[in-house]
């Protein structure tokens, strides 16, 4: 394989009048979300890479400040996104039945009971149900639980003081209960695997916390705290699961620093370990001082589908690629020069 | 492992400024695609100061990156024929499993494997002699005829040293690797030969001895026998008297294809040899003479005595590497060498003539010459994870690799190159059934992936893609009958369900209720089924009873199905008995049909099959027949039962409950509330009273 790829693809010019904050592909990676600065939210049609030229994309406006992430719904639930605000808002968005090509997006709901900035949105595993994850500036968590008629209750409890930055589901089945033999499915029964409602939250007390949903008390339970970074924490990702044996986290911090985090049962405890950029980052910066250390704040981590690629955005203006290796060590396996 | 850098093309920041991008508060934020290692790219502002950049040109644009190259022109051709090999190779082990588990051993089995390996083989010859024409083609090859070449010759290397002919396991591999050598690493060259050919005294050109000599080495008598014809006219006499015996001594070296028995090759060996120390003898006589032709021409005897140091030292002034010397061994010094002490010999090769650890094709080769299954395996992903892949399919079922499950990853060591495979396959999301084809051949870890790989194939193709015979409803239709075929073979049931419930959720949203019914019901999800009816009932409040007629009459056929289910909810079985009753109704409504479209209203509401939600609207329904001319179509029984609903939704809506029965009225009264759907009532109340006044009067 050569070892230098050039990624050849026309950019898809969005027309956002200011910067863009967050970009998201579809379940299908057929569509593109953007949000930005001038308080919209767009949607495009990708074919092969590129924006689709018959259909300019749709503007999406209802907020009246920034527009931090936006996420797509599962497909089973129809065409649905949601987008958080500056603006303390939380908007879910449906595409209406289409005649041709004029589909036209349209606000369906209305989160209005956060008071500050809501960073980040979150989609549950599409087995829990509609249900999405908010974490907002006001150190509040709320949890969304969608009905069929598209109204819903939501949870909301106090997550990390100061503020809430990142929310991220896991699995809705856990690690290594496929490992297990299991009888082999029969069409017509649905092999009964027990799911869980179960999410991480980052945030600006330096801490990453564990959440869980306790079907007898009907609420949301802190279960577990990571302790770690020595700064605000950006972003957490929770992996896929997808043929893991493990549980894994991956959280970036404003420390310079990314954490992974494993769980290898049910019982045993969250350990982690830093990804050490010197390894990969030749650059003679990066040889003197601490070694685990990135070069600047670390703002985004991203798994890949099968949850074995992990994509790190940092302050350096450099994205890398980390893939854990068979000694179970983190190696950069790619950096992608803009 | 070495890092690969990825550029993207046109650069979103131009060399060497992106800590100028950090410094004015910016980043690149990247977001993997859920459906495919390819990553969205694009400028975000470190916070909410961060304003647009001048650093750059198009701040608000977002790349899609990938990760792997889409494989593309004369690659993808290869990736789709090699796939049709693998997969016959899989099914052949699954018949293996099914049988006794020694059957792989068997000679049978091995046959397989040998011509299964061997067509690969004759494949990639095929793509690159196709690589190699010098013909304009569409798209320039993805790879070049170089990659073609190394593929064919460590397969083929492969093939030659551990998956022999059945039975010849244990014979010597000599022969063979010598062949092997001369197909892929020619020498001496055919120019070569023709230029000292046409010369009338060859011996005097620099290149003649080594010519000779390499032809000797690599078994070409004929090329060595011409130029040792040719010697015949040397001036030197003593050399012409040696070479005539050399002549029949070359002519008559005993090579094992020529015999069918092994023990009567090996015995013409011998007496050949004692042949060859016989010209030694002769030879030496002529020591003293210091003739320019001896030390040559000693060499050649040595390498045909079998002397291993003179076969090492003459091929490394010849400039051939250890492949070269480990074949001449097996042809000159251990003529009986068999595959299993192949890697002794190599191991003392390599200690003096080492392999270029610069070129991937001689590490891959130098490991397969040791029988080293995991430095093969290494060195190949590296090369191309094709070759990494197709190798350890092959390598499992020979017992070549440790076929245990890897206690961290959950994989088995030739899970992890055909998934490493697989991973590259996905760069292209066109490539989906090829893909899964190879993870459904990973244990439990590659279903998982090919199950997320399955459900994200998309269900709605582009309009430029689209047949334009086809309805996006059919097209869908195809594609879920190909994934519920796959399901059905992989035994993925919950994969066919949960594509079955989104293809309904979308033909919903295209207003394609009947295939939404039958894919709902296909996947039992109830659930889903109730929201299809929903949205056909909708029909009739958004678009009125025509349009609903026309959409409900889709949805009968599935009625029958789900009835006879005895799996469906009878809720659901309920609601839609109650969607398909209404819209026949309407259906004699419209068609004139007054009698019995009457009789069918009520039924629907005597007997209770209509939701309450819906009495109102049927009764607004009834004033129509209540004040048909011609003939009274309710018996006054009848008209007393409409009457008893109106009273229940009047009591019930002035006790509070109107929501339990006023709700789809509302809706259709655009803008109006509980109060204007009393108000229609009221007329509906009319309605009966007059018609009980019609009753009284007669027959109407």
């Amino acid at each position: 394989m050569p070892s230098a790829t050039v990624s050849d693809s026309v950019p898809i010019e969005t027309a956002h009048e200011d910067m863009i904050h967050d970009a998201q592909l579809d379940y299908y990676g057929k569509r593109l979300a953007t949000c930005s600065s001038d308080r919209t939210v767009k949607v495009f049609d990708v074919v092969d890479g590129d924006a689709s030229k018959t259909s300019g994309g749709h503007t999406l406006k209802g907020h009246t400040g920034p527009v931090w992430q936006v996420a797509w719904a599962h497909p089973k639930f129809g065409h649905i996104l949601a987008s958080c605000s500056y603006d303390g808002k939380v908007l879910i968005w449906k595409e209406q039945q289409s005649q041709a090509s004029a589909g036209g997006w349209s606000k369906v709901g209305e989160h209005t009971l956060h008071t500050a900035s809501v960073n980040s949105v979150s989609w549950a595993p599409h087995e829990l149900g509609a249900m999405l994850a908010c974490a907002s500036s006001d150190g509040k968590i709320s949890v969304l639980t969608f009905k069929d008629d598209g109204s819903w209750v939501a949870d909301i409890f106090n997550g990390h003081a100061i503020g809430c930055n990142a929310v991220s589901w896991a699995p809705a089945v856990i690690p290594g209960s496929l490992i297990t033999p299991q009888q082999q499915s029969i069409p017509g029964q649905q092999s009964q695997t027990q799911s869980v409602k179960r999410f991480a939250s980052a945030g600006c007390d330096n801490l990453v916390k564990i959440w869980g949903y306790r079907e007898d008390s009907q609420s949301w339970v802190e279960e577990d705290t990571l302790e770690g970074h020595a700064d605000w924490v950006r972003d957490v990702a929770w992996a896929p699961n997808i043929g893991l044996p493990k549980s894994y986290i991956a959280t970036a911090s404003q420390d310079k620093t990314v954490l992974i985090w494993t769980k290898d049962t049910a019982t045993s405890p969250w350990v982690k370990t830093a990804l050490d950029p010197s390894s990969a980052l030749a650059s003679p910066s990066s040889s003197s001082g601490a070694s685990s250390k990135f070069p600047d704040v670390v703002w985004r981590v991203s798994w890949s589908l099968a949850g074995n690629l992990l994509a790190v955005s940092c302050g350096d203006g450099k994205v890398t690629l980390w893939k854990e290796n068979l000694k179970g060590i983190w190696e950069c396996v790619s950096d992608m020069n803009s | 492992m070495d890092t690969k850098h990825i550029e993207l093309v046109p650069p979103l920041v131009e060399a060497g400024k992106s800590s100028d991008l950090a410094q004015s508060g910016h980043i690149v934020s990247a977001s993997f695609s859920p459906s495919n290692n390819s990553l969205a790219l694009h400028l975000a502002p470190l916070n909410l100061t961060g304003s647009k950049t001048s650093t750059v040109e198009q701040p608000e644009a977002v790349y899609l990156a990938g990760c792997d190259d889409v494989p593309s022109s004369e690659r993808r051709l290869f990736i789709a024929d090699t796939v049709v090999i693998f997969s016959m190779f899989k099914s052949m082990l699954k018949d293996a499993h099914l049988r006794d588990p020694t059957w792989l051993q068997t000679r049978q089995a091995l046959e397989i494997i040998r011509k299964l390996s061997v067509d690969y083989v004759n494949f990639i010859k095929e793509c690159w002699i196709h690589a190699s024409q010098p013909i304009s083609r569409p798209e320039p090859l993805q790879l070049s005829v170089e990659h073609y070449r190394n593929l064919y010759s460590t397969f083929s290397l492969f093939v030659v040293l551990f998956v022999p002919e059945p039975g010849y396991e244990d014979a010597p591999v000599g022969e063979e690797l010598m062949e092997w050598l001369n197909i892929h690493f020619i020498e001496p060259s055919t120019e070569e030969g023709d230029q000292l050919s046409s010369l009338d005294h060859p011996w005097e050109d620099e290149n003649f001895w080594s010519y000779l000599t390499r032809s000797t080495i690599r078994g070409f008598s004929k090329a060595s026998l011409f130029f040792l014809n040719t010697l015949l006219q040397h001036p030197s006499e003593d050399l012409q008297e040696l070479v005539k015996i050399l002549i029949p001594l070359v002519e008559s070296h005993p090579r094992l294809p020529q015999f069918t028995a092994e023990r009567d090759f090996a015995y013409a060996s011998r007496k050949w040899k004692d042949k060859v120390k016989a010209l030694r003898v002769e030879m030496d006589r002529f020591l003293d003479e210091s003739y320019d032709w001896w030390d040559p021409l000693s060499d050649l005897i040595g390498i045909l005595e079998g002397r291993g140091d003179v076969i090492e030292r003459v091929c490394e002034e010849l400039g051939a590497d250890w492949k070269e010397v480990c074949a001449a061994r097996g042809i000159f010094v251990d003529t009986r060498l068999r595959r299993q002490d192949l890697p002794d010999v190599v191991a003392d090769v390599l200690e003096i003539m080492p392999p270029d650890p610069t070129n991937l094709e001689d590490m891959m080769l130098s490991s397969l010459f040791s029988g080293h299954a995991d430095q093969v395996l290494k060195h190949a992903s590296d090369f191309d994870l094709w070759l990494s892949a197709h190798l350890a399919d092959i390598m499992e079922p020979l017992g070549l690799l440790d076929a245990e499950l890897d206690f961290e990853s959950g994989v088995t060591k030739r899970d992890e190159y055909v998934l490493a495979y697989a991973e590259y396959l996905r760069s292209d999301s066109t490539l989906w059934r090829i893909t899964i084809a190879y993870l459904y051949s990973c244990g439990r870890v590659g279903e998982e992936q090919a199950d997320e790989v399955l459900m994200r194939v998309p269900l709605s193709l582009n309009a430029a893609t689209l047949d334009e015979s086809l309805t996006p409803g059919d097209t869908m239709a195809e594609v879920v009958k190909d994934i519920s075929s796959i399901c059905l073979e992989h035994s993925r049931e919950s994969v066919r369900r949960a594509v079955c419930k989104i293809a309904s959720t979308m033909l919903v949203r295209s207003r394609d209720y009947g295939m939404a019914v039958s894919y709902s019901t296909s996947a039992e999800d109830w659930t889903g089924l109730g929201r299809v009816i929903d949205a056909v009932l909708d029909e009739y409040i958004q678009n009125g009873p025509v349009v609903f007629a026309g959409y409900a009459s889709k949805i009968a056929p599935s009625m029958d199905e789900i009835q006879s289910s005895s799996r469906t909810h009878q809720i659901f079985a309920h609601r839609l008995m109650f969607t398909v009753r209404y819209s026949q109704m309407h259906k004699m409504r419209l068609d004139r049909d007054y009698p019995n479209a009457a009789l069918d209203l009520l039924a629907l509401l005597r007997d209770e099959i209509a939701p309450r939600s819906w009495w109102p609207i049927l009764l607004c329904d009834a004033v129509e027949f209540l004040q048909y001319g011609p003939k009274l179509l309710f018996s006054s029984s009848d008209a007393i039962e409409l009457l008893r609903k109106l009273e229940e939704i009047s009591i019930r809506s002035s006790q509070g409950s109107g929501d339990d029965y006023l709700t789809v009225l509302i809706r259709t009264i655009k803008g109006g509330g509980e109060k204007e759907a009393l108000e229609r009532l009221k007329q509906v109340r009319l309605a009966i009273a007059r018609y009980f006044a019609r009753c009284t009067v007669g027959n109407g």
